[in-house]
């Protein structure tokens, strides 16, 4: 079908045991983004994640233990970033707060990454 | 064409807009910090995917479903996303059903059009065309469920 792609594997710690849980748990959020209904039949189904799904997809395929990813996950992945950008975003808008800023900066989102438990992922970046 | 995942940024704007709406008004994001959080979202696409797929290929599937991805927003502590998710794929689920249906309509229609002009005029080479058309129609159909990921 498509063109191979050839794609060296990022240096991201696909390490499983890194999947395992923590115990500690967040306060839950009711995080609703207030999710838009697909119009009339014709609107493209892409309204309802904001980011696009060929370029999620895309970054799925750099993995090279993925085979085949059904649409729905594509999906599901895209809509799960969304939501990531949202809770990332806020959570270091507490650090630029507590510098009185108004302004976001890099290095509220490095203080994020290293308080927050489910951001320990992103250590090292 | 190559694509290595340093290049594979999600877009810019879009990243900008989520951000936006995600804080209050009055407050500004800088250069940087986008940069960095773009960054950040490009990476939890890869570790999700990661996670997820270790669920599927646990249950000896080549296929990654969507049940996968919440088992991997789980294993990540998303847990807070796993109800905004599920109503995002019921709407999703429903979006697709709809559009299935219409392109199927679309070719009953197409296919009653061209059985009465048959019967009106001999034109094979209509028929051609239309045979294109129908085969291309079902490979999109196919495409539509799954998709295939060369590696």
């Amino acid at each position: 079908m498509a063109a191979t792609v050839a794609v060296p594997v990022a240096s991201v710690e696909s390490d499983p045991d890194r999947c395992g849980a923590e115990e500690e748990a967040r306060e839950n959020e009711a995080e609703e983004d207030g999710n838009q209904q697909a119009g009339p039949i014709s609107t493209s189904q892409s309204r309802l994640a904001k980011l696009p799904l060929a370029r999620i997809k895309a970054l799925m395929k750099a993995d090279p233990d993925v085979s085949l990813a059904s649409q729905e996950s594509v999906f599901i992945i895209a809509k799960a970033t969304e939501l990531f950008v949202e809770m990332i975003a806020k959570d270091a808008l507490v650090y630029a707060q507590q510098g009185k800023r108004k302004t976001l900066q890099r290095k509220d989102l490095d203080n994020a990454i290293e308080a927050i438990d489910e951001f320990a992922f992103l250590e090292g970046m | 064409m190559a694509e290595r995942p340093e290049d594979l940024n999600l877009p810019n704007a879009v990243i900008t807009r989520i951000i936006k709406e995600a804080l209050p008004d009055g407050v500004n994001v800088s250069k940087e910090a986008r940069r960095a959080i773009s960054q950040a979202a490009s990476v939890f696409v890869l570790y999700a995917t990661s996670c997820a797929n270790n669920f599927a290929i646990k249950a000896k599937r080549k296929t990654l479903n969507a049940a996968d991805v919440m088992a991997a927003m789980e294993e990540m502590e998303f847990e807070r996303f796993l109800q905004p998710l599920r109503e995002a794929l019921e709407a999703y689920k429903k979006g697709q059903k709809g559009k299935k249906e219409a392109s199927e309509q679309k070719r009953k229609e197409k296919d009653k059009k061209t059985d009465t002009e048959e019967n009106d005029k001999n034109r094979e080479e209509e028929n051609e065309e239309d045979d294109e058309e129908n085969m291309e129609e079902e490979q999109e159909g196919e495409n539509e469920r799954e998709e295939e990921v060369d590696n």
